[in-house]
């Protein structure tokens, strides 16, 4: 695509990275406080992979994107796309970029055809091929038979729907989707999958924020945590998996723990790890359903009752968890608004 | 039951007492109403420049002419101020020019003979409200105190114009400035409040094409709106256009005037962040210029701080404009308020260019 990046590609054997980041950081002032959304954040991203930015609501994935969307400047600290500096050559960024913000910025009085249209003009597309391309994306969103009702009489899966497919009018290089699940249903958060996946495999990057665990899993190449504005830790999926104590994970609720059998079962050597939460004993070893037998035969050794047990492969936010102590639902600093648009 | 209505209460007046622009608009509004309307609505009207000449250039010694300058210069209602400002002319035709030139409302000829058959020609300009009825009175009740027998010929130079021929035409520049201000900019802020804005950001479009695509929509819908109460007034209300060019004058005339008040609602609109501080002030702002813009009643009807006003009130010199082409037919006239609207324009697009950008920073 252009010098800088092919050059990259030469010097080293990963894939050409698309997204560069340095040191970024970005701090809101008001009267009262001030939050540091970004804390001097550096990453890259690979071409035509899908990146998650996974973390709980107020970690700064919004503020990140849009300082990569060229719609907020950072304090300090760099960040490219292609070979684009955000700060000094947004208009070159914004013709390469698709934004599905977290946020719908479609015009609920327009009918889907009517939107697709308008942001068509706004990118430029040839005005020959426009009518077709429109046509195409209703198409692969389902949407053909609602082209011409107003945008304000769909469901929001729809609304959901009908917002990426735009986002993707011009076949950008970079995809950005803002929680593209958010309030959704089941059957249309996977639905949006399908088409996401879709999407990335017409080699389009996708950079997409999230703060469910489940998406990041089936989407995502890698994973990049973030919380209270600082990166946490970024690998794929796999890797992050085994960033854990290895093997499965069983939990064993108790309504009243025994030391004794906490120290037997520390003492057992086949498991990996065991560690009390609450009122949970946690446990991981190489291969759960084969020691369960052992474990519950020291349960019943110490007459301890045990309210439930649930055995299962570790999940991203397993990992999470074992990164922050907290769950992803928990929550970080101040609510993920809209804070910045219009005069921040 | 209570406890639900109390919450309800509370929550309403909470939110009330935080935004202390809405307080000041509830509460200012009114009494601002009141003082407007009332000063602009009910004063009497005085000081109505007139013009007076004699039809023998040497005549100015003619006693009838002389006593009735006199009372027509003290002439006034109870304890008012004079109704008339007169000027004396040399003769004839310098008085006809300058009533033809608008710097007089009203002629009055006197003859030469004080006889019975020689008439006093009146000429009125009839384009304004209750004006040509003040003066008509007003020399006539001259005259007779005067003694004098002449009979008194009157000319409306315009025809008879009813009220609502008067009133139509100052609508058309009210709906052009209410459609703009309501319509447009409530429009601008909820694509604001709904994101619609934001999303253009992120798109190569350049900040000057959505400034440009903004004002020229605003622009054409502020203009059909005035051209469509304009058509009204001519098949409703019964005004003529003389000819093509006075008609080609009024479009122009509402284009200045459209994308002048159109951006000056652009740039009203990106200062303000609720609908509903915009929509008070707006509406405030809207009543104010309407009520000094001699759309209902004379200017010269209201008192000075009032008219001060009017004189920075784009909306006075668009309604000027437009009765002087619409009712008089006469293009001459409507050269300084072209001047005004001219630099009201630019100013106006400046502004709406200058603070628009800013929102998309």
């Amino acid at each position: 695509m252009d010098s800088r990046i092919s050059s990259e590609e030469r010097d080293s054997s990963t894939p050409a990275s698309i997204i560069r980041i340095e040191h970024l950081s970005k701090v809101f002032r008001d009267r009262s406080r001030t939050v540091k959304a970004v804390d001097d954040v550096s990453f890259e991203v690979r071409k035509g992979e899908i990146f998650g930015l996974l973390g709980p609501n107020g970690a700064g994935k919004s503020t990140l994107i849009r300082i990569l969307t060229t719609l907020l400047q950072p304090t300090s600290g760099r960040a490219f796309i292609g070979p684009y500096d955000v700060v000094r050559q947004p208009e070159e960024i914004r013709r390469v970029i698709g934004v599905c913000p977290q946020n719908s910025t479609l015009d609920p009085e327009l009918t889907a055809y009517d939107n697709l249209e308008f942001y068509g003009n706004l990118l430029d597309i040839d005005p020959r091929i426009l009518d077709a391309r429109i046509r195409e994306l209703l198409e692969m969103v389902n949407l053909t038979d609602r082209a011409h009702a107003p945008v304000r009489t769909f469901s929001g899966g729809m609304k959901r729907k009908l917002e990426i497919v735009r986002a993707f009018i011009h076949k950008p290089l970079i995809l950005f989707l803002d929680e593209p699940t958010i309030g959704l249903d089941p059957e249309s958060r996977r639905e949006i999958w399908l088409h996401v996946a879709a999407l990335n495999d017409e080699e389009t990057t996708i950079i997409l924020t999230t703060h469910y665990m489940d998406e990041a899993e089936k989407l995502c190449d890698r994973i990049a945590f973030v919380d209270k504005g600082r990166l946490l830790r970024l690998d794929t999926i796999e890797n992050l998996k085994h960033s854990l104590p290895s093997g499965d994970l069983i939990e064993i609720e108790v309504e009243t723990m025994d030391e004794d059998a906490l120290a037997a079962l520390q003492a057992d050597n086949r498991l990996t790890s065991v560690e009390v939460r609450e009122n949970k004993i946690l446990i991981s070893a190489e291969n759960g359903s084969r020691v369960l037998p052992s474990i519950l035969e020291t349960f019943e050794h110490h007459s301890l009752p045990m309210a439930s047990i649930t055995i299962r492969s570790p999940s991203i936010e397993d990992v999470f968890i074992y990164l922050t102590g907290k769950g992803l639902d928990a929550g970080g600093g101040e609510p993920a608004s809209r804070k910045g648009r219009g005069r921040p | 039951m209570m406890r639900g209505a109390i919450a309800i209460f509370k929550r309403d007046f909470k939110k009330f007492m935080g935004n202390p622009a809405i307080i000041v608009m509830t509460l200012f509004m009114p009494i601002m109403y009141l003082i407007i309307f009332g000063n602009a609505m009910g004063g009497t009207i005085t000081h109505i420049p007139i013009g007076v000449a004699h039809e023998d250039p040497y005549g100015n010694t003619n006693p009838l002419f002389l006593s009735t300058v006199d009372a027509l210069a003290h002439f006034h209602t109870e304890d008012k101020p004079r109704m008339f400002d007169v000027t004396v002319f040399s003769g004839e035709a310098t008085a006809k020019q300058a009533f033809a030139d608008g710097r007089v409302m009203a002629v009055v000829i006197f003859p030469s003979e004080v006889t019975n058959d020689n008439v006093v020609r009146l000429s009125i300009d009839s384009s304004e409200y209750m004006i040509p009825n003040l003066i008509q009175s007003g020399v006539s009740s001259v005259i007779a105190q005067s003694g004098a027998e002449n009979p008194l010929q009157v000319s409306k130079i315009y025809g008879d114009i009813q009220y609502i021929q008067f009133f139509g035409v100052g609508v058309i520049v009210m709906a052009i400035f209410m459609t703009t201000m309501m319509g447009g900019g409530i429009g601008l802020i909820r694509d604001r409040e709904n994101g619609i804005i934001e999303g253009y950001l992120v798109t190569p479009v350049k900040r000057s094409s959505i400034i440009f695509g903004i004002i020229a929509s605003g622009t054409v819908k502020a203009f059909m709106a005035g051209f469509i109460i304009f058509l009204v007034d001519i098949f409703v209300a019964g005004i003529a256009v003389d000819s093509m060019e006075t008609f080609f004058m009024v479009l122009i005339v509402l284009f200045i005037i459209s994308i002048g008040i159109t951006s000056l609602v652009i740039s009203f609109s990106s200062r303000f962040s609720s609908q509903q501080e915009y929509a008070s002030v707006v509406a405030f702002l809207n009543l104010m210029l309407f009520m000094t813009s001699g759309a209902f009643y004379p200017v010269l009807g209201m008192p000075p701080w009032l008219r001060w006003i009017t004189t920075i009130n784009p909306e006075y010199y668009a309604i000027h404009a437009l009765r002087s082409l619409i009712l008089r037919g006469q293009m001459a006239l409507i050269g300084w308020d072209l001047v005004a609207l001219f630099v009201f324009s630019g100013i106006a697009i400046t502004l709406g260019i200058v603070t628009y950008r800013r929102t998309l920073e």
